[in-house]
Order: structure tokens, then C-alpha cells, then sequence
């Protein structure tokens, strides 16, 4: 108990530093910090909407996120869930284009099916480097990001393109809305349905069965485990499937849901949120929830700050990756602080 | 093939500069994945510093400035607070790729790509076909070849290696790892800045935002596959830029019957293969690198 009160004092003291750094940055670039955070305290939660638009975001973080963690939690930096969300996003839709006509009880089954296969043979070849030549999977899964951004604005623009399409943004064809799950707020039963579901699993895969805890072991003794004898390879393979077939249902949901189309470019910093999401949350599943929670109040605000006149909504970004910088950190003062404070818990859980 | 060799060269020249930020880095055993915000840091601060003061030297003082600060910062979070390098440094690099733009809008009020009037110094008309090359690209052998000799030549660059390799050693031969650190990024700094000075302005004169689009990673991956060695590291990123650059001449020969959207990937492929083949040759999973580059510090 006591250990993860120290777990979340020490992510509110870093995420405090990493706020404290964005004012810096904002006030040197001539807007108020002050302003600024009202802005996004306002945009996240107190407008009118504001809470379903934070929930909204926070789902598909929230299913991203937990398959990431799924992945550290084994030992594998698979920072791929970006590209792992666009491909799924990308197969879901190919599904769709070539079932379409077929009625929506066949086609969406079979379409976010397609997604998460699509999604998690995004992260199999990674992982099969790693796993039989020992290829940094980092570097894989972050190439893997650039080669799925490249591959979405192919589709988008040449064989999945809406001719009848104007605008910007190049999209495939509108789903016809008896195969849309959600309108375009982005909530609906169905999608929460799917949260929830995808989190008691998760919870269940990782906490109460012998999968999880093997998995925990080998991330943070890979050589002992071998020795005991259990499947490293195995649970690497199944760790990087997971995450990705995850990642790639979150890009299934998204474009049955809220978009109703595959969009060239969409959610670009996703996988880098789920990554930070995963850490703030020290790879538990709930924390995970709640950590999905908070980002995806940041998204939300992301969107309302240009409304709100001159806020850029780069200040987003800055946040995230000032949390980031500072996310991991573990101050062997500051636990020793934090352990006088809360009565002796000390330096325990450290993250990963 | 003389226009393919000055394709070639202006494309490699801030990925070699930037490389060699991450070679220095590695070196001193930091995994640095914030050189694409250090690299966008300097290339907005050319650009912005040239619009705003009119003078190169100034702007080029200012880029050098904010990268080093962005590269002590990332020092200050991996080793003073013992942040995890490879987090660490993407949240570097979204700082820098979300900070230069929230820069850039709010001293020109748009999104808006921003022109400066002047560059780089060219080469000139004495160099025929380079003419239009910038001293940068010049420069460049020339700074490979001075990494070379202080990472392995000097008693500094063994400093450097056995603060990386064997903290402990380091330690007890009277040298403290973490200033060493200190060194490598805020040098890599400089040497960054240089590279995102050359992207910025060394043919184009533009900064647009996200104009780096992933040139940092690449050079990280280069440090990977030449084996964090300045010359290996140099040639593995001349070898993307030389696949980058038949990929778009590739797409003028052939024209529209390959996808332009599949030859822009050809570099991150190449990345790819590179740093299979280089952990293949260096035996396989042993030579992975143990616990995600984790700092060592016993």
C-alpha cells in the first residue's frame, strides 16, 4: 500500500518539475503560463462537453497504453505503437472496402479482426529480429513508426483514396453508417464496452495468470528465468503480439468510431502518449486507466486551445514531452523523502 | 553522377554532423535519442537568429547556445535525476520538435514555414560543380577525421570510452564519469547545432516545422550500425543519403510506375537492414546491448 502511494508522490513531484519547465518555455516564448494552464485546465475538463471529449481521447490511449505496458513489463522497448496503430487502422479498412455491402454484424467483427492481425504483424517482425538475431527492437519499432506514416499516406492517397474527396486531407471512403460504432464525438456503449473489457482482460492477463507474472520476471531477470526453464522466446513473441494487436484495435476504433474513415495523418503524437501513459502509470493496468484519463484530458485541451485565440496547441506537446524528460526519473533523495513523509516505505517499487 | 554526388553530399552533411553528436554520446555510454530535438533546436535558431538579427554569426551563436542548453538538460535528467536515456531523450526531442514550432508561431504568428535571406557561405565558383555546396560540407572530412583522432587517439577519448564502457574503472583512475557525460552531450550540442545550421541553411534558407522528419533517428541509427566508431558511423550515414538519393533519382527515371510514397521509404529500410546486419555480424544476440543502454554507474 505504501509503496504505491510513493509510486504516485513521485509521478506528481516529476510531473510538477516537467509542468514548472513548460512555464519557463512558455513565458519565454511570450505567453502567459498561467493563461496557458487555465486554458488547458478549461479545455480538459470545465467546458461544456469537455469530460466526454477527455473520455473520448482516453479510450484509445487507455487500449494502446495497456499493450504497451504489457511489452515493457517483458522487457522489450517496443516503441512501435504508433506504427502498430496505424497499420491496424489501415488492414481494418482494407477489410471493410473489400466485405463492403455485407451486413454490419459479418463486417465489423471481421474488420477489427483484420485490424488487430494487421497490428500485431507490425510488431511480429520486430520482434522476430530481436527474438532470433538480437536486433535493438528500439530502433526497429522506431523505423517501423516511419515506414507505417509513409505506408497510411500511401493508402490515403493512391489505392484506398475517396475520389469524390476534396479538402486536405487525402481519406478513403466514408463507412456507411450502419458499420460506424460511434458517431463522430467518438462515445458510444459500444466503444466503452470495449474498454472495459480490453482493461478486465488486460488486468486478468497480468496480474492472475501465469503468463503476467513470468513475463514480469523475465523483464526484470531475463537469465534467471531462462534457467528456471520457462519460454523466454515465447513470451517475448506473445508480449510483442499483444501490444501490437492492441495498438492496432485502438486504429480500428478509431476509424469505425470517430472518423468513420481512414485519414491520411491522423493522431500523430498517439504512440508517443500510450508510451508515456504506460510509464506515468508504472505498468499497471489500473494506473494505466487512470493515467489514460489525464492525457487524454491533455488531447482534448489540445483541440480547444486554437479556438481559444493565439494558443498554440504545440503547448500540448511540450507538456507530454516534458513529462517524458522527466517521467523515469528516480531520485534516490526524493524516495527517501517521500519514505520519511509516508512513514518508512522507502525506496521500493522502482519503475520497470 | 557529378549532380548525384552534390545530391548526395548536401543530404549526408547534417546527417554526418548529427551522427557524430551520437557517436561522442554513445561513447560515453548515453543512448541519445534526443538528437533530432537538438538538431530541429539548431536548425530554428539559424533561421529565426538570422531573420531577427541579420547576422550569421549571431545566429549561428544562438543555435549553438540552445542546443547546448537542450543537451545539458537531458544530461541533468538521465544523470542527476536517473531518468531512463531512451525516454528521456524522445521527451528531448519532442521538446524540441513542439518548442521550435511554438517558437516560430509565436514570433511570426503563423505555422507558416519561415524564409531568411541569406545562408550559409557557399563554396564559390573556384569549385566548379560544388559551387553551390556550403563550407559545412566541406568542413565535414575534416571534423570526421578530428572525431576520429580525439575519440581514439587521446588520452580525453579513452576518458570518454572507459566512462561509458567501465564507470567503475573510470572512477577509480580519477575520472568522474558523469562530468564526462556532461562533455559528450554538451559537445554533441554543438556539433548537432552544426547539423540542423547545414539542413536549415546550407541550400534552402527555410526552417518548417517537423523539418528534421526523423533525420535524428537516422542518425542514431547510423551510430548503431557503424558501431559507434566516427568514421564507420560517418560512412553508414552517407550510405542512407546515398540510398535517399536513388530512391529520387530512381523515381525520375522511372516516374510514376513506383509509388513515391515507397522510395521516400527506402532510407528507413536501409536503416533497418543496417543495424540487423550489424548486430548479425557482431554475433548475434550477445552483442545486444544489455538493458536498454541503461547507465551503468558501479
Amino acid at each position: 500500500m505504501n509503496s504505491n502511494l510513493v509510486v504516485v508522490l513521485r509521478a506528481a513531484v516529476f510531473i510538477a518539475l516537467a509542468l514548472a519547465l513548460c512555464g519557463i518555455i512558455f513565458e519565454f516564448a511570450g505567453y502567459s503560463a498561467i493563461a496557458m494552464f487555465e486554458a488547458i485546465v478549461e479545455g480538459a475538463f470545465l467546458r461544456s462537453g469537455g469530460l466526454t471529449q477527455s473520455l473520448r481521447w482516453a479510450v484509445p490511449l487507455f487500449i494502446t497504453a495497456v499493450g504497451v505496458g504489457l511489452s515493457f513489463r517483458s522487457g522489450f522497448f517496443n516503441i512501435g505503437a504508433q506504427g502498430q496503430f496505424y497499420v491496424g487502422a489501415i488492414a481494418a479498412t482494407c477489410a471493410a472496402t473489400w466485405l463492403n455491402g455485407a451486413p454490419a454484424i459479418v463486417l465489423v467483427p471481421l474488420s477489427f479482426l483484420a485490424g488487430m492481425v494487421g497490428g500485431a504483424l507490425w510488431a511480429l517482425w520486430p520482434g522476430l529480429l530481436r527474438l532470433r538475431s538480437g536486433t535493438d527492437e528500439t530502433i526497429t519499432t522506431l523505423m517501423g513508426n516511419f515506414l507505417a506514416t509513409l505506408l497510411l499516406i500511401y493508402v490515403t492517397t493512391g489505392p484506398l483514396k475517396d475520389p469524390s474527396g476534396s479538402g486536405q486531407q487525402s481519406s478513403s471512403r466514408p463507412l456507411a453508417a450502419a458499420y460506424r460504432i460511434s458517431n463522430s464525438l467518438g462515445l458510444s456503449p459500444t466503444i466503452i464496452a470495449i474498454a472495459i473489457i480490453v482493461g478486465v482482460l488486460m488486468w486478468l492477463l497480468v496480474n492472475r495468470s501465469a503468463f503476467g507474472v513470468v513475463a514480469s520476471l523475465a523483464g526484470r531477470n531475463p537469465v534467471m528465468v531462462r534457467w528456471q526453464g520457462a519460454k523466454v522466446w515465447w513470451l517475448g513473441l506473445t508480449s510483442f503480439l499483444v501490444a501490437g494487436g492492441l495498438a492496432g484495435l485502438a486504429g480500428t476504433i478509431e476509424v469505425f468510431g470517430p472518423n468513420g474513415r481512414l485519414v491520411g495523418g491522423f493522431l500523430p503524437a498517439h504512440g508517443f502518449t500510450a508510451i508515456l501513459i504506460a510509464l506515468v502509470a508504472n505498468l499497471s493496468v489500473g494506473g494505466t486507466a487512470i493515467g489514460a484519463l489525464f492525457f487524454g484530458g491533455l488531447a482534448s485541451a489540445a483541440l480547444y486551445l486554437p479556438v481559444m485565440a493565439g494558443l498554440p496547441s504545440a503547448a500540448i506537446d511540450i507538456i507530454n514531452a516534458a513529462i517524458a524528460l522527466f517521467i523515469t526519473a528516480r531520485s534516490a533523495h526524493l524516495d527517501r523523502l517521500i519514505g520519511r513523509v509516508t512513514g518508512g516505505a522507502g525506496r521500493s517499487a522502482k519503475p520497470q | 553522377m557529378t549532380d548525384l554526388i552534390v545530391a548526395i553530399l548536401r543530404s549526408a552533411t547534417p546527417l554526418v554532423y548529427v551522427t557524430m553528436a551520437g557517436v561522442i554520446a554513445q561513447r560515453a555510454g548515453i543512448w541519445h535519442l534526443g538528437l533530432e530535438g537538438v538538431m530541429i533546436i539548431g536548425a530554428a535558431a539559424t533561421v529565426i537568429g538570422i531573420v531577427l538579427t541579420g547576422s550569421l554569426g549571431l545566429a549561428l551563436l544562438a543555435a549553438v547556445i540552445f542546443s547546448v542548453l537542450a543537451s545539458v538538460l537531458l544530461w541533468f535528467a538521465i544523470e542527476k535525476l536517473k531518468a531512463n536515456p531512451i525516454i528521456a531523450g524522445l521527451g528531448l526531442t519532442g521538446l524540441g520538435i513542439g518548442g521550435t514550432s511554438l517558437a516560430s508561431q509565436s514570433i511570426f504568428g503563423s505555422q507558416a514555414s519561415v524564409t531568411a535571406p541569406f545562408g550559409l557561405p557557399r563554396l564559390g565558383e573556384a569549385f566548379g560543380p560544388f559551387a553551390s555546396l556550403s563550407i559545412l560540407v566541406a568542413a565535414m572530412p575534416f571534423v570526421v577525421f578530428g572525431m576520429w583522432v580525439l575519440l581514439r587517439r587521446t588520452r580525453f577519448g579513452l576518458q570518454l570510452a572507459a566512462s561509458g564502457e567501465h564507470p567503475f574503472a573510470a572512477r577509480s583512475a580519477g575520472v568522474d564519469p558523469s562530468r564526462m557525460r556532461l562533455f559528450a552531450l554538451a559537445f554533441g550540442g554543438v556539433l548537432a547545432a552544426a547539423g540542423g545550421a547545414e539542413l536549415a541553411t546550407g541550400s534552402l534558407q527555410i526552417f518548417a516545422q517537423n523539418m528534421t522528419a526523423g533525420r535524428g533517428f537516422m542518425a542514431f541509427a547510423a551510430v548503431v550500425f557503424g558501431a559507434s566508431h566516427p568514421i564507420g558511423a560517418a560512412l553508414a550515414a552517407i550510405f542512407f543519403s546515398l540510398v535517399g538519393a536513388l530512391g529520387i533519382r530512381a523515381q525520375l527515371v522511372f516516374g510514376d510506375a513506383v509509388p513515391h510514397d515507397l522510395l521516400l521509404a527506402l532510407p528507413y529500410l536501409a536503416t533497418i537492414f543496417g543495424v540487423w546486419l550489424s548486430g548479425r555480424l557482431r554475433g548475434g544476440a550477445a552483442a545486444a546491448p544489455a538493458s536498454f543502454g541503461e547507465l551503468r554507474d558501479y
